[in-house]
Order: structure tokens, then C-alpha cells, then sequence
């Protein structure tokens, strides 16, 4: 199969990514025949409920990357915040393209644009686990929770931590 | 998938002693394809992308992909120093890594033989000269027994010029750490300065196309500069004999079907396939097309028709499909397909559903007496810790200042 510019641009990231990984982030392709599709794992950082937690996520690569973002799904749940929806899928601003914003309320400059790259998202997550958003939430009784019951928000948090980590 | 892992890139120094090398190329590479810059070209907003990259990207969205700062492909012009920076780098790469590396397991493996700091960069540098170009004939010895004095004066005359001097080899390899190295100009003597001056003025008329290749040939000087000028002059001329047409844009909007078949044939390029489709090959063969005529070495029509192709099958009409995979963005997308999209996900519509009848169904039940007090309770044990972050941070424990609400924060 021919490479395209996204595979090539991809095999770029990967390896900038396993030679000179960014702290508490691992990602790569599942399997190297499919570039467009990778597998993550995000440490929780600390100082926050998530501390202690390894949180896989799935991207999915469009095949015009990166004119579009990917998107980036958390596997096996348990990841409840306000801007996870219940099914994983990740809903910050940096993986949507500019343009129309439904929402609006996001900047611009925020979200995606070719020169962003896997790295990038995969710190805005680990930022976006620290510091919710909670103006446009995609997992509306987490971020009620966030808002009204912070001590139950984080109670929650841990146990799913500890859920996921198998204890 | 054919490609190995060892694509050249800019963490290949990393490891190495010219680490500090990896910043250096990871800026002469393209921020959205991150290669090396293909026929670099500038934006309005002065920021520099392969020709080819920066066409795809207005033509998708119409903005700088780095200041998001509004463009037109027409107003993209060439960026040749950054490209002579490339090719000069490019030149070296090969043996400078082979040295960092071999001097990266020469290190780990514990030789701590003699000459460790000093000779590392004038290995290189050496290698660089007999390659490339002897811009400095002298060696590196016979520059340290010069006075300091003459090194700044040198220095001084030629610190105006240095600064736009289109490639030095010397400079691409410069070691930070060797401190009282001061890079070419110091070696530059009077005579020297005064043809480097002559080469400026005749590249610059280059830039311009003004320059007749034959009268770099024929420009006389010393031994080394006449070599600097063969490599110099091994380039072709800027611009081609007969200038590359650029295509221009189509308003697809008011063309039938029919008529826009019509110009695909006479553009040479397929035309089947849905109109959408059509439009986007248009484009994509537009972009292709345009960057090529910025490059200093055209590529011909059945090139480009190949690329074309490998563009057909991996993002055009016989891209594999991926319904599963589409990403759930094209919400915001122009051609979004409803249809399709209820279809993906309809287990996700049949969840909502499901979730918001259960909701209706408690308000319902909430509203009977027993059940509202008990809910009532609820809230109220809520209220307590739904105060403001400054009223929980003095109750509870340290955790949740990490916490603090910090809005619209989230991602930069």
C-alpha cells in the first residue's frame, strides 16, 4: 500500500514519541501495518484523584491527518470526569477542528490545527484530568458532581483508580 | 507496511554529544508533515511550510495552521534561505551523525582514551570540508595562534555580512560547548571577505533570476572559493526556461457535472466519481500542480498523477473505508452525512434514550410526597460541600486545592 502523508507524519510521531517519550505518556500504533490506529496510556497525575492510575485510550487517526484531529477514546471505563463522556470518548477542545463551533465557547486557538500533534493531545488530557472544564461537559452528572459534591466527585475518582488497577 | 523505523529524524541526535543538533533540525522540518522542508515557502504571517503542506492546509481551512491568521495560497512566496540552510544541512547530516554515534558507543562502552572533548567537532568539521566546501583553508590550530585582538577584529569587520552569508558548514556543526571556537568569520581574512561579498551580491541577483549561471562559472578567485562556487553553481537556474503554469482555482458551484468532467480530461486527471469526490480530487490535483511550479526541480506530469494516485487510493475513491473509524468530529464537517451517522451510532442514541426515560421516570416519581423528601435530604447533604473552593479548601484536605475550579483551562 502506498504511504500516504498521514502514515509518514504518523511514523514521525511515533518515533519522536518512543525516543523522547514526554513523562507519564506512552503511545503507539496497536500494530505497525495500521499506522491509524494507536493505543495510549496516560498516567494520572499527581496531586489530583487520578494519582496512581495508568488510563489507556484509544486515537483514531482520519486518514487526511493532520488537516483533521483523531479521536481518542478511554478503554476498559472508569474514567469519570466531567469532559469523558460515559463511553470514553474524550471531549476537549484540541481535538476539534477549527471552524463552526457548536458549542460556543471554545477559542479558536485552542483547538486543532495541523501543527498539533499526538503528544500535544496527550498532555491536554493529562491537564484536562487535572483541571476539568466544566462550561460544556460532555458527562453532565460528573461535572454536577465536580461542581456540587467535589468530595464525592473525588471519592468517586479513587475508587474507580483503584477499580482499574485491579485492587 | 514497506517503511522501516528508521526515518530519519530529529531525535536521531538525541543520545549522542550533538544533541543540541535535534532543535536545529527539528526546525528546518515542517510543522505538519515533519519532514524536511519540501520547496519551503512563507505565509503573510512569516511562518515557513513545505509548499505542498501549507496548499492542503489553506485549501481546507484557509488559515495559517500555527497563527491561524487567514491566507490565500497566491500570497505564499518562496523562503529560499531556510532552504539553503536545509540543503547545507542536509549535506552534513549524514556524517555527522555517523561520528556522533560512533562517538555516542565509543562512550558507552567505556573508552575514556585521550582525546574526548576536544576533537569531537573538528572531526566533523573536517569531514565537512573535504566534502562539501573548503571555505576554511586553515586549520582550526592555526586559527587559536592568532592574537585575540585580530580574532575581533575580524570578527568585527565581518559580523555584519556573517549574519545573512548563506550557508556556512562551519556554523551547521558549531559545538556550543567548545567556548573559544569563534565560527567562520574569525577565519575569514580581508581578500577572502571582499569575494565573500562579490558571491552575496551575485546570489542575491540569483534570488532575483537575474543571474546567468554561465558568469558564475566564469567568476574568478581563489582556489577555494571557485569550489564553493562549483557547488553553488551545480544548482539549476532559479527559474526554468519556460515557466510552470499554475492552475487556478474552479468555482465548482457553477460548473454542471458534465462541464467539470469536461475540464478533468482536459486536465488529464480521472473524472469519475460523485461530485464531492470530484471536487476534491480537483483540489488536491490543484495543490499538487502549484507546489510543483514552486519547485527548483519540477517534477513531470506522470509524477505527479502518480501522486495523484497514491492520493486516490488513501484518501480519495478507493481509500478503504472506515465507517467505525470515521472520527466523531464530522459532526462539524460540511459533508456530513446524517444518515451514515445514525446508523454508527445508533447503540449510543438507544442508550440516551433509554437514560433519559429512566430520568422522566424519577422526576415523575420525585414529585410523590415520600419520595421528594428523601431527595430533598439528598440535596441538602449535597449543598454542604458545593460550596465555593475557598469554603472546602478550610475543611477538607489538601486534594482539593489541587482541584480548584479553573475554567476554559483545560487546554492549551
Amino acid at each position: 500500500m502506498a504511504s500516504s502523508v498521514a502514515q509518514k507524519r504518523l511514523f514521525h510521531e511515533y518515533k519522536n514519541l518512543s525516543t523522547n517519550p514526554p513523562e507519564g505518556i506512552t503511545a503507539g500504533p496497536v500494530s505497525e501495518d495500521d499506522m491509524f490506529y494507536w493505543e495510549a496510556l496516560i498516567e494520572g497525575p499527581g496531586g489530583t484523584p487520578f494519582e496512581g492510575g495508568v488510563f489507556a485510550a484509544e486515537l483514531k487517526f482520519p486518514k487526511d491527518y493532520p488537516l483533521s484531529p483523531p479521536t481518542m477514546k478511554f478503554v476498559g471505563g472508569g474514567v469519570w470526569h466531567p469532559n469523558v463522556y460515559p463511553n470514553g470518548t474524550v471531549c476537549i477542545s484540541i481535538l476539534h477542528p477549527p471552524g463552526d463551533d457548536p458549542n460556543h465557547y471554545e477559542h479558536a486557538s485552542e483547538r486543532w490545527s495541523p501543527i498539533q500533534s499526538v503528544e500535544k493531545i496527550l498532555i491536554s488530557v493529562m491537564s484536562m484530568l487535572a483541571e476539568p472544564n466544566d462550561e460544556s461537559p460532555a458527562n453532565v452528572e460528573a461535572a454536577k458532581m465536580w461542581r456540587e459534591r467535589r468530595a464525592e466527585y473525588e471519592q468517586k475518582v479513587r475508587d474507580e483508580v483503584r477499580k482499574g488497577l485491579g485492587l | 507496511m514497506e517503511q522501516s523505523f528508521d526515518l530519519p529524524d530529529s531525535t536521531d541526535w538525541l543520545g549522542t554529544p550533538l544533541s543540541l543538533l535535534a532543535p536545529l533540525e527539528s526546525s528546518l522540518r515542517c510543522q505538519v508533515c515533519k519532514d524536511f522542508f519540501d520547496t519551503p515557502v512563507i505565509t503573510s504571517c512569516s511562518h515557513t511550510f513545505c509548499s505542498l503542506c501549507i496548499r492542503r492546509c489553506l485549501s481546507t481551512e484557509g488559515k495559517c495552521p500555527t497563527c491561524r491568521s487567514g491566507d490565500q495560497e497566491l500570497k505564499l512566496r518562496r523562503n529560499w534561505l531556510v532552504q539553503e540552510i536545509l540543503e547545507a544541512f542536509k549535506n552534513a547530516r549524514e556524517s555527522a551523525l555517523t561520528l556522533a554515534k560512533k562517538e555516542a558507543a565509543r562512550i558507552a562502552a567505556g573508552d575514556n582514551g585521550a582525546p574526548e572533548t576536544v576533537p569531537k567537532k573538528r572531526k566533523v568539521s573536517q569531514v565537512d570540508n573535504t566534502e562539501a566546501t573548503d571555505i576554511v583553508q586553515g586549520s582550526p590550530q592555526r586559527v587559536r595562534t592568532r592574537s585575540r585582538s585580530q580574532m575581533a577584529q575580524a570578527q568585527a569587520q565581518t559580523d555584519g555580512q556573517d549574519r545573512s552569508r548563506p550557508s556556512s558548514f562551519q556554523e551547521v556543526i558549531e559545538d556550543s560547548q567548545d567556548e573559544d571556537f569563534i565560527p567562520g568569520s574569525a577565519l575569514v581574512t580581508q581578500d577572502q571577505l571582499q569575494d565573500q561579498l562579490k558571491i552575496q551580491f551575485r546570489q542575491s541577483n540569483r534570488h532575483s533570476g537575474m543571474l546567468n549561471p554561465t558568469a558564475i562559472r566564469g567568476f574568478k578567485s581563489n582556489s577555494s572559493y571557485s569550489r564553493l562556487l562549483q557547488v553553488q553553481s551545480r544548482q539549476p537556474p532559479i527559474s526554468p526556461s519556460k515557466p510552470l503554469d499554475r492552475l487556478p482555482a474552479m468555482n465548482y458551484s457553477l460548473l454542471k457535472d458534465i462541464q467539470l468532467r469536461k475540464k478533468f480530461r482536459d486536465l488529464g486527471i480521472p473524472d469519475w466519481g460523485p461530485r464531492q469526490l470530484l471536487q476534491r480530487r480537483h483540489t488536491e490535483w490543484m495543490n499538487l500542480w502549484n507546489a510543483n511550479c514552486d519547485s527548483t526541480f519540477p517534477k513531470t506530469k506522470k509524477d505527479l498523477l502518480r501522486e495523484l494516485d497514491i492520493w486516490e487510493r488513501t484518501q480519495g475513491g478507493f481509500a478503504p473505508t472506515q465507517s467505525s473509524l470515521m472520527p466523531t468530529n464530522t459532526v462539524m464537517a460540511k459533508d456530513f452525512d446524517a444518515a451514515q451517522w445514525s446508523v454508527n451510532h445508533e447503540t449510543d442514541f438507544k442508550r440516551l434514550i433509554a437514560n433519559a426515560r429512566k430520568k422522566s421516570d424519577d422526576q415523575v416519581r420525585s414529585t410523590i410526597p415520600g419520595a421528594a423528601q428523601s431527595s430533598v435530604s439528598n440535596t441538602a447533604g449535597v449543598d454542604n460541600s458545593a460550596q465555593p473552593a475557598s469554603g472546602v479548601e478550610r475543611s477538607a484536605p489538601i486534594e482539593i486545592n489541587s482541584d480548584s475550579p479553573a475554567p476554559g483551562d483545560i487546554s492549551r
